[in-house]
C-alpha cells in the first residue's frame, strides 16, 4: 500500500522579519487546510521571536533525510505548492538517475548463454549414431 | 535595534566541530515533537484505525520501564511514585508474532501447495527474523515512536514493538484487516529473492529423491549435458536429470557434483512452483476463513 514518505514539516520563521511574510500568511490561512488534507504529515510551526536565520520550511523522512527549503519572500500560495511538492517526494537523494528504466524480470524466457540453441552431447549425431 | 553581532569567525570552525561530533540524539529529545501527534500521524500513514492507547502501549518497551524505575529510584521518589503506570508489550508482541506466523503459513500453503512444511517454515522464519523486522520497522519511522532504554534502538527491540504493532491492529481492527496489512508489508520483502537463499538444504538430491517417490516417478538419472573447458581452470558442465528418459531439469556448475547439485535443486524448485517465471503474488483478493485460524492459533 501506499504509504507517504514525508513524517514531518517544521516551519521556522521570525514573526517580525519582513521576508517572512509569506511564512506568516502561510500559518494564518493555509496551514490548517494542508493539515487537514495530510493527515499523515505532523506540521509543526515554531516562530522564533527576533532577528535570526533565514525562514525555512524542514522536511524529514522516513529514511531519514532531512531537506531544508527557504521560503524567504516566498508568498503563501508558493509555499503550499512547495509544501505539497515536498510531501509528494520521497527521501531519497536528488541526484542524476542513470538510466529512466529499471526491470525485476530482465529476462522471460531465460537469459542467453552460448550453450542455449546448441545440441547437447547426448543428441548429437555422428555417422555412427544413426537412430533406426 | 541593531542586528546581533555575527559568530566571530575565528569561533565558527570550533562550534561547527562541536556539531558535527555531539553524540547521536533520539528524535524526541530534538526541538520540534508531539508524541500523540506523531502516533496520529503514525496510525494515518499506514491507513489503519488503531485504537490510540492500545498502540501507545505497543510502544513501551520493558526495558524502557525498568530504566524509567532505576531513574526515579535514583532522584529519591516515594515507593508509589516509583512504579510507573505503564504496561509492557510484550503480550501484544506475543500476539502479533502468532497471528502473523499463522497467517503467513496459511498464504504460503494457499499460494505453494506442493511446498513442504520445512520450506514453508524457513519462509515464515525468514520473513520474521530480526533483520527483516526490524527494517521494515525502521523505514516506518518505528524507531522515532518506539520508548526503549538504548538509543538507537537495537533490532530486537524493533521486532518486539512491529510486532506489537500488530499486536495492536488485531486487537482494534479484527484479523481480516490485520491480515491484510501483514500481507502488504512482508510478502513484498520475498520479491527477488531465490527460495533456496532463504531455505537452506543440505542435501537436495536426497529431498528430490523424497519428492519423486512421493510422486510415483522413478529415480532420475544424471546425465552430461553439455562441458564447456574441461582442462581449462573454469570448467562449465551442464548436467541434466532424466526420469524415464524424459528431461527433468538442468543445471549448471564448475564440477560434476556442484553441476548434479544444481540440477537437483532446479528440479525442486520446478516441482515445489518456486521459478523465476512463476505468477506473482495476487494482492487482489483478501484471504478468508482467518478466523477459524486464528482460534486455532490461539489454543
Amino acid at each position: 500500500r501506499y504509504v507517504r514518505q514525508l513524517q514531518r514539516l517544521q516551519l521556522l520563521f521570525s514573526p517580525t522579519a519582513a521576508d517572512a511574510r509569506g511564512a506568516r500568511e502561510f500559518v494564518e490561512e493555509a496551514a490548517q487546510d494542508f493539515a487537514r488534507q495530510h493527515p499523515d504529515v505532523v506540521l509543526y510551526v515554531s516562530p522564533h521571536s527576533g532577528p535570526g536565520p533565514a525562514p525555512v520550511l524542514r522536511a524529514e523522512y522516513l529514511n531519514g533525510t532531512v531537506r531544508d527549503e527557504l521560503i524567504a519572500s516566498k508568498t503563501s500560495e508558493e509555499i503550499v505548492q512547495l509544501a505539497t511538492k515536498l510531501a509528494n517526494q520521497s527521501g531519497l537523494d536528488i541526484i542524476r538517475i542513470r538510466k529512466p528504466f529499471h526491470t525485476d524480470n530482465p529476462s522471460v524466457q531465460g537469459q542467453w548463454h552460448p550453450l542455449t540453441n546448441k545440441p547437447s552431447i547426448l543428441t548429437i549425431q555422428g555417422p555412427r549414431l544413426q537412430p533406426q | 535595534t541593531a542586528p546581533p553581532p555575527e559568530k566571530k569567525r575565528w569561533l565558527r570552525a570550533y562550534l561547527e566541530l562541536q556539531r558535527l561530533q555531539a553524540p547521536p540524539q533520539r528524535r524526541s529529545e530534538k526541538p520540534n515533537w508531539d508524541y500523540h501527534a506523531e502516533i496520529q500521524a503514525f496510525s494515518h500513514r499506514l491507513q489503519e484505525n488503531f485504537a490510540l492507547d492500545l498502540l501507545k502501549t505497543a510502544f513501551v518497551n520493558p526495558c524502557y520501564i525498568e530504566s524509567e524505575e532505576a531513574r526515579r529510584r535514583q532522584l529519591g521518589l516515594d515507593k508509589d511514585a516509583v512504579a510507573l503506570q505503564l504496561q509492557d508489550n510484550t503480550g501484544l508482541a506475543e500476539r502479533g508474532l502468532r497471528f502473523a506466523r499463522a497467517y503467513l503459513a496459511q498464504c504460503f500453503e494457499g499460494a505453494y501447495p506442493e511446498l513442504p512444511a520445512k520450506g514453508i517454515e524457513a519462509l515464515v522464519n525468514f520473513l520474521t527474523s530480526q533483520e527483516l523486522v526490524s527494517y521494515v520497522a525502521q523505514n516506518l519511522s518505528v524507531q522515532d515512536l518506539a520508548l526503549c532504554r538504548d538509543f538507537p534502538a537495537p533490532p530486537d527491540v524493533l521486532q518486539r514493538t512491529f510486532l506489537a504493532v500488530i499486536g495492536a491492529l488485531l486487537e482494534s481492527s479484527g484479523p481480516e484487516r490485520t491480515g491484510i496489512f501483514v500481507r502488504d508489508f512482508f510478502i513484498p520483502q520475498l520479491i527477488g529473492k531465490d527460495l533456496f537463499e532463504i531455505w537452506e538444504v543440505v542435501n537436495p538430491m536426497g529431498l528430490l529423491l523424497e519428492e519423486l517417490t512421493k510422486r510415483n516417478i522413478s529415480a532420475p538419472e544424471p546425465r552430461i549435458t553439455r562441458q564447456l573447458g574441461v582442462s581449462t581452470v573454469l570448467p562449465v558442465y551442464f548436467v541434466g536429470l532424466y526420469c524415464d528418459k524424459k528431461i527433468l531439469a538442468e543445471g549448471p556448475g564448475e564440477t560434476l557434483l556442484a553441476a548434479e547439485e544444481e540440477a537437483a535443486r532446479v528440479a525442486l524448485r520446478k516441482l515445489y512452483g518456486y521459478t523465476e517465471n512463476r505468477r506473482p503474488w495476487d494482492y487482489s483478493k483478501p484471504r478468508q476463513g482467518l478466523a477459524a485460524e486464528k482460534a486455532i492459533s490461539s489454543n
